[in-house]
Parts: structure tokens; sequence; C-alpha cells
């Protein structure tokens, strides 16, 4: 056994530490890649616990890499070179609740969605909705600062943390709060893909439960007019809480999965939701009817009731999986463009799928100009490996080039690390660098992670000098 | 040009006025005030100044209002970039232009700029209602002592793309960095606005928060303001009012509105005066504006953060404690926030003088994020601009370490004496 996994057993237990390959297995992958397996794992019940691991992680030279659900998507999670893998399945509580302060205070290793579940008795709801959100944790959420559907008119997770507990290099617990004056430590934290500090206690901000809630769903011909018509509905100053595109492919694999009702045989569908004052509601939904068929909808119709709009939300946060079903393989992609480009992005990312023979799927955030082609190959043939590779480096630098960005939700990781010098400058990097450099000098958390592996090491030296 | 004694903070009057023109020119001064080893401020409007400590040195002012325009606005993207020194007034006039708005919410707009906004950490009345400032940004470019330019973030909504360096300059007082630029989510104007003020007795107040929490559609914004005379008029000769801003569609407004009367009135509080439009947007300006207006110079105002539920109590306690040692206070509690002001005031300044730290010590203990927020110079300058460190000091300082090494920007100003 390791020198870390026999003082992790000393100092917490077997209950706690794991150190059987067989144990490890479960936490040597994410949903981008399986790499290879920590040298140990905890499942620790607290921050103190954590801070004793992170401890000897540090004392023992290994790095330390937190887990949520590994759901992630670029490989944030994935122990790239061993060390310690810290899990928070067991930290999966609500531990308090002001429903009148809309506020809460959970553990990492909760589930997303059982928190809006858990407070829903209460008026309100945790808005941050990932697809994973069924599987998914607050803290992984925390440490890509994840999006969903809903972010269009809430905003992304970072809107929704009102302070942090995290386990520093040295093993010491803090707590931020947005609150307290000084620097924002908490908006830093978040969406850091563990690379500052381990997160152990999350404040959530929480929100109402709307009034009232319609969902529409238009037909269109192809993607492109269906992008114009979220144009139009932006462009007309309504937003609202979410307008997400769905494109044949993927609206066939749905529905043969779901059968949640979405129109088949259309080139795109666009799902729109609007939440408000039940005053509203009529209105709100007649104008956008109407911006649909001005920019040729085939079809309009709005869900009935809360089950039938459950029902195609469900259908929608599970496309992935519905894929799955079809696809040998498939590669998803997360970029973001000013809304306006969306047209013509998604023109570009169609030329670019057929260039490189690759079937593409697009399901995405429309609202929010939140791209996620969908690449379809077969791990098998080295030819579309490559292929995927490559026209995912060509959608990314079209969408840089049409003023957009590399990640809209995803988070940068394992996977797109090279690519963060596509966006940003030495200067740029540089500054982010002194912020690791307070954080984690010794380069302990979640190593390998966001920024080139060239660059960061001329980047910090920069920095210390400056 | 600007005169040097018009930027005095403290007893301090810097020697010299830079007016950089664009960004590249404010890094470049950011590096030569670093390498000559002296102190620089950067400011912007000037209108919230009061904020912080009086700097522990103080050689240069570095003016960024020469950085004004809109650097890139398309209405449809619902995103604008804007450069520091733009006023806030000039930018509201622009977007108001395409039915959209940034809410602010900050005093005196008209010489208010972007960039100080930001650094100041002001987050308004509204933000329950819209979001935080901090969480509307969505890209920044700072100049660095270095002389570098940094960028972080983008034109886009979502990104996670790299650290969200933005959060660290919002609120950062001009520590760290000079924000020369800002990215902004913008929002459709609401259709209708609407602003109720019921005019209050003492004793009114607790009943009309509590009928305010019983109307359905939440308030953009809802304050009791008690006191602050002199910058809203006084209708009657009521102590105080219920200012609640309704903001959406005529239908939902005009619901809340016969919510709010009904509940008032169950309540015994008959009369609801309304403001439409922009008669709305202005009343709450006034009232914004009144938090940073000292009473000659004899007072001193406090802004703290705190539970919303708990901040109509606070205020009301914390008035009674000042006017328990012969003080005057004018108090707002932001009902939706959980904001408090307080404005602790004497007939005479000789009063307020011997009482201030006794009247700073109530304030701080039923306030317990109190923060200065303004006053005249030489009362704030016998008191602690921030009240107690928080416990994540040391990791702040070393913040301060990191990106300003030779402590030339606004040193002693923030935090900790950062």
């Amino acid at each position: 056994m390791s020198t870390l996994g026999t003082r992790l057993i000393d100092a917490l237990g077997a209950g706690v530490a794991l150190t059987q390959p067989e144990d490890l297995a479960a936490y040597a992958f994410d949903a981008y890649s399986e790499d290879r397996l920590p040298t140990a794992a905890i499942v620790p019940r607290d921050a103190r616990e954590v801070g004793i691991a992170v401890r000897i992680a540090r004392e023992c030279g290994e790095p330390v890499v937190p887990r949520g659900a590994g759901t992630g998507l670029c490989g944030g999670a994935v122990p790239r070179n061993g060390g310690l893998v810290v899990s928070f399945a067991r930290m999966n509580r609500v531990l308090e609740l002001d429903a009148r302060n809309k506020r809460a205070r959970v553990q990492p290793g909760l589930i997303n969605l059982e928190l809006s579940k858990a407070i829903a008795a209460h008026g309100v709801f945790y808005a941050p909705d990932p697809a994973s959100q069924k599987i998914s944790t607050i803290g992984g959420n925390v440490g890509t600062n994840a999006g969903g559907p809903h972010c269009l008119s809430y905003g992304t997770t970072t809107n929704h943390i009102l302070g942090l507990e995290y386990v520093d290099g040295e093993g010491a617990v803090h707590r931020t709060a947005l609150d307290e004056p000084g620097y924002d430590l908490t908006g830093v934290l978040v969406g850091s893909e563990g690379t500052l500090g381990i997160v152990t206690e999350i404040d959530v901000r929480l929100m109402k439960l709307p009034e009232a809630v319609r969902v529409g769903v238009a037909a269109f011909a192809d993607v492109e007019s269906a992008s114009e018509a979220v144009s139009a509905i932006i462009g007309a100053g309504i937003v609202p809480t979410a307008l997400e595109i769905m494109d044949k492919l993927i609206v066939d694999a749905v529905e043969a999965h779901f059968h949640a009702g979405f129109p088949l045989g259309s080139g795109a569908v666009l799902l729109v939701e609007v939440a408000g004052a039940e005053d509203d509601m009529d209105e709100s939904e007649t104008v956008l009817a109407k911006i649909a068929r001005a920019h040729g909808a085939l079809s309009w119709r709005t869900a009935r009731d809360a089950a039938e709009r459950d029902a195609l939300w469900a259908s929608r946060k599970g496309a992935a999986g519905a894929i799955g079903r079809i696809a040998p393989n498939y590669y998803i992609q997360d970029a973001c463009v000013p809304r306006t480009r969306l047209p013509q992005v998604m023109h570009e990312i169609d030329r670019i799928a057929r260039e490189y023979r690759l079937p593409v799927g697009n399901v995405f955030h429309a609202g929010d100009g939140n791209l996620h082609p969908l690449l379809i190959f077969d791990r098998r043939v080295p030819r579309e490996v490559q292929a995927v590779i490559d026209a995912g480096t060509e959608i990314l630098r079209t969408c840089i080039a049409m003023g957009g960005t590399i990640s809209g939700e995803h988070g940068i990781g394992y996977e797109k690390r090279e690519s963060l010098s596509l966006v940003f400058g030495p200067d740029d990097l540089a500054a982010m660098g002194r912020v690791r450099d307070v954080f984690d000098p010794g380069r302990g958390f979640n190593p390998d992670k966001i920024f080139p592996s060239g660059a960061v090491c001329g980047e910090v030296k920069r920095a210390n000098v400056a | 040009m600007i005169a040097p004694s018009a930027l005095a903070l403290g007893n301090l009057t810097p020697r010299t006025v830079e007016e950089p023109a664009d960004a590249h020119a404010v890094a470049a001064a950011l590096k030569a005030a670093a390498q000559a080893g002296e102190a620089a401020i950067l400011v912007g409007g000037g209108t919230l100044m009061g904020i912080g400590n009086a700097p522990a040195r103080y050689d240069r002012a570095i003016v960024l209002r020469r950085l004004n325009r809109i650097a890139a606005y398309d209405p449809r993207d619902l995103t604008i970039g804007i450069e520091a020194g733009a006023t806030l007034a000039a930018v509201t006039e622009r977007l108001e232009a395409e039915g959209q708005f940034i809410p602010f919410d900050a005093p005196r707009p008209r010489s208010a700029t972007v960039g100080g906004t930001l650094a100041s950490g002001w987050a308004g009345p509204r933000r329950a209602a819209y979001g935080h400032l901090r969480d509307l940004v969505i890209g920044t470019t700072v100049a660095l002592c270095d002389g570098t330019l940094a960028a972080a973030g983008g034109m886009v909504v979502k990104n996670v793309t790299g650290y969200d360096m933005s959060k660290l300059y919002v609120g950062s007082l001009g520590t760290l960095a000079a924000i020369v630029r800002a990215n902004f989510k913008t929002l459709p104007l609401p259709a209708t606005q609407r602003l109720a003020v019921a005019p209050l007795t003492a004793s009114g107040e607790e009943r009309a928060v509590s009928a305010l929490a019983q109307v359905s559609i939440e308030p953009a914004a809802a304050l009791v303001v008690r006191g602050f005379f002199g910058s809203t008029p006084r209708v009657n000769d009521e102590v105080s009012r219920l200012v609640v801003l309704f903001e959406g569609s005529a239908a939902s407004v005009e619901r809340a509105t016969r919510e709010l009367r009904s509940h008032l009135g169950a309540a015994g509080i008959g009369q609801t005066i309304l403001h439409e439009g922009r008669a709305a947007g202005q009343a709450l300006q006034a009232l914004v504006d009144a938090t940073i207006e000292p009473l000659a110079d004899r007072s001193v105002t406090y802004r703290a953060r705190g539970l919303p539920t708990d901040a109509w109590m606070r205020m009301d306690t914390v008035r009674a404690r000042i006017e328990d040692l012969g003080l005057d206070a004018d108090t707002i509690a932001d009902l939706r926030t959980g904001d408090a002001f307080v404005r602790v005031a004497a007939a005479a300044r000789e009063t307020l003088e011997s009482m201030l730290i006794e009247a700073d010590a109530v304030v701080r203990h039923v306030l317990s994020r109190a923060a200065l927020l303004a006053g005249e110079p030489e009362l704030r300058a016998r008191l602690d601009a921030w009240g107690p460190v928080p416990t994540t000091i040391a990791t702040m300082r070393e913040l301060k370490t990191r990106f300003d090494p030779s402590g030339t920007l606004a040193p002693g100003r923030y935090v900790g004496g950062i």
C-alpha cells in the first residue's frame, strides 16, 4: 500500500479512506474520460476530515482532486497523476434552510435536484439546473459554475452562491461570505474547478417559486430559422426563463426514448418557458407564438399542465442520454457565442460536421448563445476519432472568431486546457496565475486542469517576479 | 485639468493628477507610479470616496474619466462593453434608447462612473429582483501595476473559461488593479414601473412591514425610510414611510398595488401615494442619493448587510439606541436585500464629536457588518471604516501582495488596512 494510503487509514480509518484498487476504480473517471486510478480516495464526513487528508496528501507530495458525482464532461475530476480523490458522497445533506430569507446551507455532495425537491414545500427553489441535475452535486456545480436551461433569466451557479466553506492547501478550514467586507473570494472560488481549494459547505441563494409557468414548443424547418426566432424573441425585449433548441437528430432520439410529445419530422424544435405572475402568462404566450410564426414556425403548442411540462423538460435534459441509444459514441462540445451570432454559428457547425463526415446533433441553450453540438462517431474507427478531435477544435475556433468563448458551462478541465490560450493571452493568464499562487502555491489542488501545460509555469514565474 | 485639492482624501492631497486617455495609458501610469515607489488612488466620479479608510499615502491621483466610450453594444445581444470612466447616466441613456437597462442604482449617476461603481462594490436596492452588479458583469479588462492589461470573461452571458477574475476586481476599491473596461449583461426595461409610498407614524412601521410581506408579487425594491427628509419631500407630518417599487407588466403591477393597498388598509395605513414610470425611478434614485448625503459637517453614514427579515428590526433598534445617546439617526431598512443604512448626526458638531466613539460602538453592535459609507472626513478618520476583519484576511493580504507587490494602489484604504 502507498504511504498516502497507509497514513490516511491511520488517521481516518478504513471506513473513510479507500486504498484498494477495486474501491479506487470508481474514482478513476468522469464523463469525459477514464484515466488512471488515484493513489487513494476518501469519503469524508466533515470538513475536519478533509483538512486532515489534505494535510497528509501534501506531506506525501500527492495531488488532491475533489469529486462530486463525476458527471463532468471535461475531465475535471480525473486524477491525471494519481493522488488523493475526495468524494463527497457522504456529505450530502441540507444543513440549514431559511426559506423566508431565501437561503440554505448545504453540503457539497448534495444532489442538485434533491435540494429543490427538499425545499419546494416552503415555496422556494434553487435555480441552477444543469441537465445532469438528477445526479450531479451542488459541490460539482460550484466547481464548474454549472449552468442549465434556466440560466437564461436566473443566471449561472455563481449568481446563486452566497458563501462557501473551504479547505486550503494546508488543511485549514475557512469561510467566505458575500455579505462580509473584503475581496470576493466566494466569486473567485466558484468555477475554479477544484484548483484553489476544496469546498466543504455551500450557502445557496434560493428563489421564490413562480406563481405560474408556461412551456411552449414550436417546430421549425431548420436550426437556422429556429435560431432566428430566438434572436427575435431576445431582441423584442422578452427574457423567457428558458429558450432551448433541439435539432432533428436530437428530437428523434429524444422522442424514441421519452415520448414526451415533441413534433417529429421538423428540422428543429424550440422549447420556450416563461414564468411569473399568472396575469402575464396569456400575453407572453401570445407574443412568443406570434414571433415564432413570423420566423417560420410550422407549429406551436403549449404544454397543458405541469405533468406535460415536466415530461418535456425531462426529455430535454435527457437528450445526451437518448443519443447514447442511437450512436456508438458521441462527443458533446460546449461553447458560447453572442446571441446574434447563433444562426451563423449553427450554419458553420453544420459545414464543419459535413467537412469531417461526422453526423452532428445540436441541443443547446439558444437564449444564452450556449452551444452543445454532439458529434457522433465510433471509437473503434481511428479516422473518426481524429475527425472528432479536429472538428471539435475547429468549432471552438469558429466560436472564438465570432466573439465567443470555449466553455459556457462545462468548464475547461483537462480536455480544453490547451485551448485556453486561444481565448486568453499571456498577460491574462498571468493574472489568473497570481490568484492560483495565493490559494495553491504548491499546485497540489487538481493540477493539470484549466491552464495550458506549457504556458502556466512560465506565467507563474512571471507573476512571482512582478 | 482637475486640481489636486479637489481630490483630497482625509488630510492628504495628491501631488499630481493624471488623466490617462486610454487603457494602455492607465497601465503605463500604474507602472510609473509603482516604479517611483509612489502611492496612487484611482478616481472615477468621486461619489463614493467616503467608502474605506483614508489612504496611508497618496502621491498621485489617476482619474479614469477620459475612458468614457461605449466600447461595444449590439442591443440584440443584450450585452454591452463600457469603458470605466463612462458615467452611469450616460450608459443608462444609451441603454434606454434601446429599451434596456442595467440596475446600477448607485448615488449621483451623472457623476458616478461604471468603474468606480464596480470598484466600490456598490449594490443597489433592486438586486434581489435583477441581480447584484457583480452578477451582471460578464467580463473585465484591468490595468495592473506591472504595466500589463489583463482580460477576463468576455462578451457572452455564460462563461467558465478560466478564473472568474472579474469577481475579484469588483468591490476591491482599486487596491488590486484598475478596471479599464467592464462588460455587462443588459436587461429589457420593465413595461411598467410604479413606486408606492405609504407615510407612516413610528408605530406604523412594523405593521407596514407585515402588510408588505403578504403581497403575493415580489416588489423590485422595498424600503422603510425613517428621516432623510432633506433629500425626499415630506408629505404630512409622518416620521417614516414604506417605499415599494413594483416593476413588470401593467397587469401584474396593478394587482400588486391592489394587494398592497388592501393589506396596508387592513393594518390601518390608509394613504398610499403612487409615482408612475419615470417619476417612480426618480423617486427611488433620490433615496439612493440620500444614502451618501452628509448633513453638513455633522454626520457619518454606515451601510450594513444582513438578512431581509431582520432589516427593519435592526434599524429600529439602532435608531433607538442612537437617540438614547442624544444623537439623531436617519435610517433605511431594505426589506428585499437586508441592507441597512444609518446616518448618525447631531444638531451641533461638537455633540457628535463627543459621542462619536460611543455611537460607532452602538452601530457596530447592532449591525455586525457595518461599514462607513459617507460623512465628514475628519470624523471618519477617527473611525475604522470596515469593522472587524473577515477570517480570510490572510488570503486577502496575500492577494494584495501578488497583484500590487509595491503597495502602489490605495494603501491602507481597504479592509484590514490593505
